[in-house]
C-alpha cells in the first residue's frame, strides 16, 4: 500500500434485494484515494456511484469487500468521513453559524474554539454576511456552501460529496466549482466526489474513477495528465489548457460506449 | 351584446385593461374583501336566526333570539357563578391533554424513528384508534364514578391514539438526508434523536396537538353531559331540566369561543417558536 493512500476500497460488491429478485448494483470495485487528492467518481446513470459513496460513508453496507481508512478497516459512519449531499441539508432551525458549529458541538469541541473555527469556515465559503441568517433566507447555492463549511469545520480526513452541485442552476454550479478549488488551495482537504457531469469531473478532478453500468464495475482510472498537477482557477483557464479537448473527447466516448448497452 | 365576447380581437380604450375575476382558482383575494366576506357569513347567520325567532318557527322557549342568549350569558357569569364551571372544564381539557401529550410525544417519536418500536406498538395503537371513546363511558363510570377521574380518562383515551399516530407519521417524515448528515458528522443515536429528529418534527407535532386539542373539547362535552355536577356541559344539562334553552345556547357559545381561543393561542405559539420556517400552517 502506498503510504500516501488515505482511503482504500477493496473488492466491494453490493446486491440489493428487490421484489423482482436481487439487483446487482456494484461488482468487485477496487480503487484508492490519495491524500490531498480530489478524486471524482464518474459514470453513466445506473453505475452505482452514489451507492458506492454511501458505502464509503458507512450509510450502506457492502455485500462483499471492505474499506480501509489509513489502513484500518472501517464499518458504519464516522466523522472522519464527512459527507455533503445533493439535497439541501442545512438544519432550518439553526443559523448559518450554528449549522457550521453543529458537527463540532456533537464532538464536544469547546464553545470558544467551536465559534472561532465556524467563523473561519463561514468566511471561507463567503457567507460572513449571513452568519446569523436562517437557511430559509438563503439560495440553493448558499445552502450548499453552508453544508460544505459545516463538513469541513468538523475536520474530516476525507470529504465525500454526492453530486453536491447537481441541484443548482448552471451558473451557480460554476461558481461553486471554482469556490471548491479555491477552498482546496488553503485547506488541502482530500475529496471523493460523485458526479455524472463530464465538465464538472474534468474541471475538479485530479483523477477520475470511471464506472460502467449495470452492474457498476471499475471501467478505468483516468489521470488527468494534461493538468500537469495544477488545478485551474477558472473554467476559462481549464478550457485553454492543452489536452483539455482530448480528455473531454475520451470521456464522452467512454460515456457513449456505456450508455446504449442497456438503454 | 357581443362586446364582451370578443376574446381574440384586441380592445381599445380604457375598457381594454384586463380585469381580475373574483373566482380564480387558488388566487389570492383582496384582504379587505376577505375580511368582509368572513364578517358577512356571521351577519347572515344572526340575521337568519333573528328571522327564525321573529317568524315564530318555534316557540320562544325552544328558540330564543341571539340577544336573549347574550343576556343569559351575562346572567350566568354575573349571578350563577358560571366562571367556576368554565374553569373546571378548561382544567379538565388541559390536564387530560397534557397527560396524553406526555405519553404520545415520546412514544410517537420513538415509533417514527425506529421500525422495531413501531412494529411492536402500531397494531395495538391502530386497534384502539378505531374504538370510539364514548363506548367506554359506562365502563369508566363504574370504575371511576362521576368525578374528575372519569372525565380525564375519557378525554385521555379520546385523543391519545390519534395523537400517537400523527406524531409517529410526522417523525417518519423527517428528511433522511438530515439524519444522515448528523450521522456522518459523528452523531450518535441519542444525539441524532435530540438534535435532528425532535427539532425537525416539532413544528408538525405542534400542529397535530392543535388538531387534537379541538377533538378534546368534543369529548369534554360528551363527558360532562353524561354525568357531571360541574363544568360547562353540566350547566347545560341543568339548564335542560328547567327548559333554559337560552342558557344551553350560551354554553355552546362559550365552548365555541374557548375552542377558537385555544386554537389561536397554539397557532401564535407555532408562529413564534418556529419563525425560522418558510411556511406557516
Amino acid at each position: 500500500m502506498n503510504t500516501n493512500t488515505i482511503l482504500t476500497v477493496e473488492n466491494v460488491s453490493k446486491t440489493f434485494s428487490a421484489k423482482s429478485g436481487p439487483v446487482e448494483a456494484l461488482r468487485d470495485v477496487s480503487f484508492a484515494v490519495e491524500k490531498n487528492e480530489l478524486c471524482v467518481l464518474l459514470g453513466p446513470s445506473g453505475c452505482g456511484k452514489s451507492t458506492l459513496l454511501n458505502i464509503v460513508a458507512g450509510l450502506e453496507y457492502p455485500s462483499a469487500g471492505r474499506m480501509l481508512l489509513d489502513g484500518v478497516e472501517v464499518h458504519g459512519p464516522g466523522r472522519e468521513r464527512g459527507m455533503v449531499f445533493q439535497g439541501y441539508t442545512s438544519f432550518p432551525w439553526l443559523t448559518v453559524l450554528q449549522n457550521v458549529e453543529y458537527g463540532m458541538k456533537l464532538n464536544g469541541v469547546p464553545k470558544a474554539e467551536r465559534r472561532e473555527r465556524a467563523s473561519h469556515y463561514v468566511d471561507l465559503v463567503h457567507l460572513g454576511k449571513f452568519r446569523n441568517a436562517y437557511p430559509k433566507t438563503l439560495s440553493g447555492g448558499m445552502k450548499q456552501r453552508v453544508a460544505i463549511a459545516r463538513t469541513l469545520a468538523n475536520a474530516p480526513e476525507i470529504l465525500l460529496m454526492d453530486e453536491p452541485f447537481g441541484a443548482l442552476d448552471a451558473e451557480t454550479r460554476w461558481h461553486m466549482q471554482e469556490m471548491l478549488l479555491e477552498i482546496l488551495d488553503t485547506t488541502h482537504t482530500t475529496i471523493l466526489l460523485v458526479t455524472h457531469d463530464i465538465q464538472e469531473a474534468i474541471f475538479l478532478a485530479d483523477r477520475i474513477v470511471f464506472l460502467s453500468s449495470h452492474p457498476g464495475r471499475l471501467k478505468t482510472i483516468l489521470d488527468l495528465k494534461f493538468k500537469q498537477g495544477k488545478r485551474p482557477n477558472s473554467k476559462e483557464e481549464l478550457i485553454q489548457m492543452e489536452g483539455y479537448l482530448d480528455c473531454e473527447q475520451q470521456i464522452v466516448a467512454l460515456m457513449r460506449s456505456e450508455a446504449g448497452i442497456n438503454d | 351584446m357581443n362586446e364582451n365576447r370578443s376574446y381574440s380581437t384586441p380592445q381599445t380604450g380604457a375598457a381594454a385593461r384586463p380585469r381580475k375575476r373574483l373566482f380564480e382558482f387558488k388566487s389570492d383575494i383582496n384582504p379587505t374583501l376577505g375580511l368582509g366576506l368572513g364578517v358577512l357569513v356571521w351577519v347572515l347567520f344572526f340575521g337568519l336566526w333573528e328571522f327564525a325567532v321573529w317568524s315564530r318557527w318555534m316557540t320562544e322557549i325552544l328558540l330564543p333570539g341571539p340577544r336573549t342568549v347574550l343576556a343569559a350569558l351575562y346572567t350566568l357569569f354575573a349571578e350563577n357563578g358560571f366562571v367556576a364551571d368554565v374553569l373546571i372544564s378548561v382544567q379538565r381539557v388541559l390536564l387530560s391533554f397534557v397527560l396524553a401529550c406526555a405519553v404520545a410525544i415520546p412514544l410517537g417519536i420513538l415509533m417514527g424513528s425506529f421500525r422495531a418500536v413501531e412494529a411492536f406498538f402500531d397494531p395495538f395503537v391502530s386497534a384502539w384508534r378505531y374504538l370510539p371513546a364514548p363506548a367506554f363511558i359506562p365502563l369508566l363510570l363504574m370504575w371511576f364514578g362521576t368525578g374528575d377521574a372519569q372525565k380525564l380518562a375519557l378525554l385521555f383515551i379520546g385523543v391519545i391514539w390519534f395523537l400517537i399516530t400523527l406524531i409517529a407519521d410526522h417523525t417518519k417524515a423527517v428528511s433522511q438526508d438530515l439524519i444522515r448528515t448528523s450521522v456522518t458528522l459523528g452523531g450518535t443515536r441519542r444525539q441524532v434523536l435530540r438534535t435532528v429528529i425532535v427539532p425537525a418534527a416539532l413544528p408538525n407535532i405542534v400542529v397535530a396537538m392543535r388538531q387534537m386539542l379541538a377533538v378534546s373539547w368534543t369529548y369534554l362535552v360528551i363527558a360532562e353531559i353524561t354525568a357531571a355536577d360541574a363544568g360547562i356541559g353540566a350547566m347545560m344539562m341543568r339548564a335542560k331540566r328547567f327548559l333554559h334553552v337560552d342558557q344551553i345556547m350560551a354554553g355552546i357559545l362559550v365552548i365555541g369561543v374557548l375552542g377558537l381561543l385555544f386554537d389561536y393561542l397554539l397557532k401564535r405559539l407555532h408562529r413564534h417558536a418556529f419563525s425560522y420556517l418558510d411556511e406557516y400552517p
